[in-house]
């Protein structure tokens, strides 16, 4: 599988059931969308009837959370040729998961762990990761997760960790930068040491996201508003990165789309004077 | 094992459990400690099924109201780790855990609306195939009845429910704060979920339907299911009484396929 940037699609959003309606209502000036591959992994019925309205009129691309990339377990041959399936149905330019695990034995505890940064991980995600990209025969991009805790037995920084994966596997990344963020405050590191550690050439997706402040630690929840410091990070990674699509996370206390909309025109409103400037 | 997997197993188990034995494992930054880091995993993994399951189980939490329904979202996510991928299927073991599982199991009504709102969920999403139309049926040369057979739509599931779970059910889903309180029915009622233009419908079946119904689904010929309503009715009618039957099937988007030979 090359490793060729995908073509920049612009400004999209996450898919979400409570816009399905006002969507194939108004068919909003959305570039693109980005769905949950779980979610339409079943049978029938109304999640794959929207679906196929939605995918005739935007460009799609899959976002999955089960993959469990960093598991020691067999992948899961099952998952692969259900994703597979919707990958058929759907054609999207690029699929997705997490550089993560998400169980061990046969549970699924259904969240995005983190792996320790150690030569022993790189090597196991590498293989795997290898594996599922000759088994989909489509260009697979990993995603950075927040994190609240670092293993003793990581030996290498996370950008290190990520970076070493995707020129080994030969894949390319989906930059989350509410992560970087969130695992900056929780980990007392610089979120800009980890951004100008990234390969350029590797990066084909920006997520941005909202988050919730504990105080001493922040939760990835994608349940507010980009905050300001991360509309600063997304402006700093536009100007190392150039032109990748990108796009808003919302999972929970939805708005209405109009309000997700403006959102998203702030990112438009930043990117764009930065990639003129660059183009120039 | 792997060090990594060893790593995962241990880590597992904290979430799982609640147990300490992983934290040592865990880099002490002094600001915030293992233990509270590795709080933050396993509240998150128990606050994510429970959502689940308060998603999957709306009317049940109503009916129950917040701290019993959380008392048993507990208890079941204690008893079933997640093993499925998607988390879809996460609480399809509940109306079998409240079945068995007191106190839950000395109210019946529990497991039984359990069960009811499941089996809705599962119709949600079941496959598609196109219903037939009365036109299709109109079709059918006079002299090929008898050997008609029939195909039902994936959607559509057969319960015997011996609650009023349904009408509570519908109370809830209307917005009802305070549904009729459960009651139990002499015998068990037959009833039917299935999905008809993306919508999941139900009702109950007389004797009569719920037994042309089971045994049209199992391939039973037209000739066969007039046989049997003999049970119910009138030689002269049975004929008749089948069609409406059928006729009504059809109308009600659960029929998807016809054979006649
Ligand atoms: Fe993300």
């Amino acid at each position: 599988m090359s490793s060729d940037r995908p073509g920049f699609l612009g400004f999209g959003l996450g898919l979400r059931i409570p816009h399905y309606q006002s969507i194939i209502e108004d068919w909003p000036e959305i570039d693109w969308f980005e769905i949950v591959s779980e979610n339409y992994m079943v049978e029938g019925g109304k999640p794959l009837y929207y679906l196929d309205l939605i995918r005739e009129r935007y460009p799609l691309v899959m976002h999955g959370v089960s993959l469990s990339i960093g598991a020691t377990e067999p992948l899961n041959r099952q998952y692969l040729r259900e994703l597979k399936a919707l990958a058929d149905r759907v054609n999207p330019r690029w699929f997705s998961d997490h550089l993560c695990w998400t169980g061990h034995a046969g549970t699924n505890m259904h969240d995005l762990l983190p792996l320790p940064y150690t030569d022993e991980a790189v090597r196991h995600v590498v293989a795997r990761v290898r594996e599922v990209q000759d088994f989909m025969e489509r260009p697979m991009l990993i995603e950075n997760v927040s994190s609240y805790l670092t293993y003793r037995q990581s030996a290498m920084t996370e950008w290190e960790f990520l970076s070493h994966i995707a020129e080994q596997a030969e894949c390319l990344i989906l930059l989350d930068i509410n992560n970087i963020y969130v695992s900056a405050v929780n980990h007392d590191f610089d979120p800009y040491d980890y951004l100008n550690a990234v390969p350029v050439d590797r990066v084909a997706q920006f997520h941005l996201a909202g988050h919730t402040n504990h105080g001493d630690y922040l939760i990835d929840t994608h349940d507010h508003a980009v905050i300001d410091p991360v509309w600063d990070l997304y402006a700093a990674a536009l100007r190392r990165f150039g032109a990748v699509s990108t796009m808003i996370e919302r999972d929970d206390h939805i708005p209405p789309l109009p309000e997700l909309l403006q959102e998203l025109e702030q990112a438009r409103a930043i990117a764009l004077p930065i990639l003129e400037e660059q183009a120039a | 094992m792997s060090r990594l997997g060893q790593l995962q197993e241990e880590f597992q188990r904290a979430v799982l459990t609640r147990s300490d034995g992983f934290n040592r494992e865990v880099v002490d930054s002094g600001r915030i400690g293992p233990a509270r880091r590795v709080e933050i995993y396993a509240d998150a993994y128990r606050g994510r099924l429970v959502d689940c399951l308060a998603d999957s189980y709306e009317a049940m939490h109503s009916l129950l109201g917040d701290e019993q329904f959380y008392r048993l979202a507990h208890r079941y996510i204690d008893a079933h780790p997640p093993r499925h991928y998607s988390i879809r299927w996460y609480g399809d073991q509940l109306a079998a855990f409240a079945r068995r599982t007191a106190p839950y199991s000395e109210h019946p009504y529990i497991a039984e609306l359990a069960d009811f709102q499941w089996q809705l969920l599962t119709a949600f999403d079941a496959a598609d195939v196109a219903p037939l139309t009365a036109d299709a049926v109109a079709r059918v040369p006079a002299d090929a009845w008898p050997c008609l057979r029939l195909r039902f739509h994936p959607s559509l599931r057969r319960l015997m429910l011996q609650w009023n779970v349904p009408a509570i059910w519908r109370q809830i889903d209307a917005g009802a704060d305070r549904p009729e309180a459960p009651r139990r029915s002499e015998q068990p009622r037959p009833w039917i979920i299935w999905r008809s233009e993306l919508m999941q419908r139900f009702r109950s079946l007389g004797a009569d339907e719920a037994w042309a119904l089971d045994h049209a689904r199992e391939g039973a010929s037209f000739a066969a299911l007039c046989e049997g309503l003999c049970d119910w009715h009138a030689e002269t009618e049975v004929a008749g009484r089948a069609a409406a039957m059928l006729k009504q099937w059809v109308g009600d988007g659960m029929v998807v396929g016809l054979a006649t030979d």
